[in-house]
């Protein structure tokens, strides 16, 4: 009986620090560690297929756009399955990481936008550099606002921009899609970690 | 060994479902309804039973909001409730220490 009453005791125990581990893991996790992966991996796929479509001009601006949409669905599929886990769902939870990474994008598409209709004559070498400059801004926007951690993101943006338009322009977009992508995967590995620590 | 079998656990509480809602409660804030069906797999039905029987005991505080124009139920642990859970966990602990 005793050895019984041990042995569910023990049970008991297991189950609510499990629950209890659980819970607070879930808690404000909107899945941010896996949205950066998705723009990381986005940003090196993006310039890859910018590189490859060069002869083929303004099939450029096609691919960046099919390709936001693709990360876009595919951030929100992501929030929507982190939403479903919080604790109490009132449904303007996630706002913070939808900002922090649909603000860069719709300037992302704003921008593209702007160069494909009203500025024609831009020289390509310069299109990757300004649309990143806008990018920059957003993450500063929000890095000043809402996340502090994005805030290096716009920083490593205006700096590597800057640095790249004036010693390497031929490679410039090469340079930012890596210095961005790799910035995100890294943020994202951040991310994840410290909600594993908990 | 004595004091082992004095031992009395709450009731309202040593019951898996129950002792899986008054755990989730303890960790956060506020908890609704579908959250605590997932996490728990069990039945609206089977979850609000053991949900209105910690009511009953003042161990839970409950409360009705509207997001996005649909109801919604809200639980919270209430400071009674907190107390009971915290005794709980010590009897636990009593029992796994009165035993070789």
């Amino acid at each position: 009986m005793n050895e019984f009453k041990k042995q569910e005791a023990l049970e008991n125990i297991e189950l609510i620090k499990e629950l209890v581990l659980q819970t607070k893991k879930n808690i404000g996790h909107y899945g941010g560690g896996w949205i950066c992966f998705i723009w990381g991996i986005f940003s090196f796929t993006g310039v890859a297929g910018q590189r490859l479509l060069i002869p083929h001009g303004p099939l450029i601006g096609v691919w960046w756009i099919a390709l936001s949409v693709v990360a876009g669905y595919a951030t929100y599929l992501v929030s929507r399955h982190y939403a479903k886990t919080q604790p109490v769902q009132k449904g303007h939870g996630n706002m913070r990481y939808f900002l922090l990474f649909w603000i860069p994008l719709l300037l992302l598409g704003y921008t593209l936008a702007a160069f494909i209709g009203s500025t024609p004559s831009l020289p390509a070498e310069y299109i990757s550099l300004s649309i990143l400059l806008v990018v920059s801004t957003g993450y500063l926007i929000i890095g000043f606002t809402f996340f502090k951690g994005i805030l290096y993101m716009g920083i490593i943006g205006y700096v590597g921009s800057i640095i790249s338009a004036i010693y390497f322009l031929e490679y410039s977009d090469i340079i930012l899609g890596i210095l961005f992508g790799t910035g995100l995967i890294i943020t994202g590995f951040v991310i994840n970690k410290q909600w594993k620590n908990i | 060994m004595e004091e082992h079998i004095a031992i009395k656990l709450n009731k309202a509480i040593h019951q898996k479902a129950r002792l899986g809602i008054m755990s989730i409660l303890m960790a956060s804030e506020e908890v609704d309804f579908n959250y605590l069906k997932d996490r728990l797999k069990l039945t609206d039905g089977n979850l609000s039973s053991h949900l209105s029987l910690l009511e009953k005991e003042k161990y839970i505080k409950i409360k009705k909001i509207f997001v996005k124009k649909k109801p919604k139920t809200l639980f919270k642990i209430s400071d009674m409730g907190r107390q009971a859970f915290a005794e709980y966990l010590e009897n636990l602990e009593k029992i796994i220490r009165s035993t070789p």
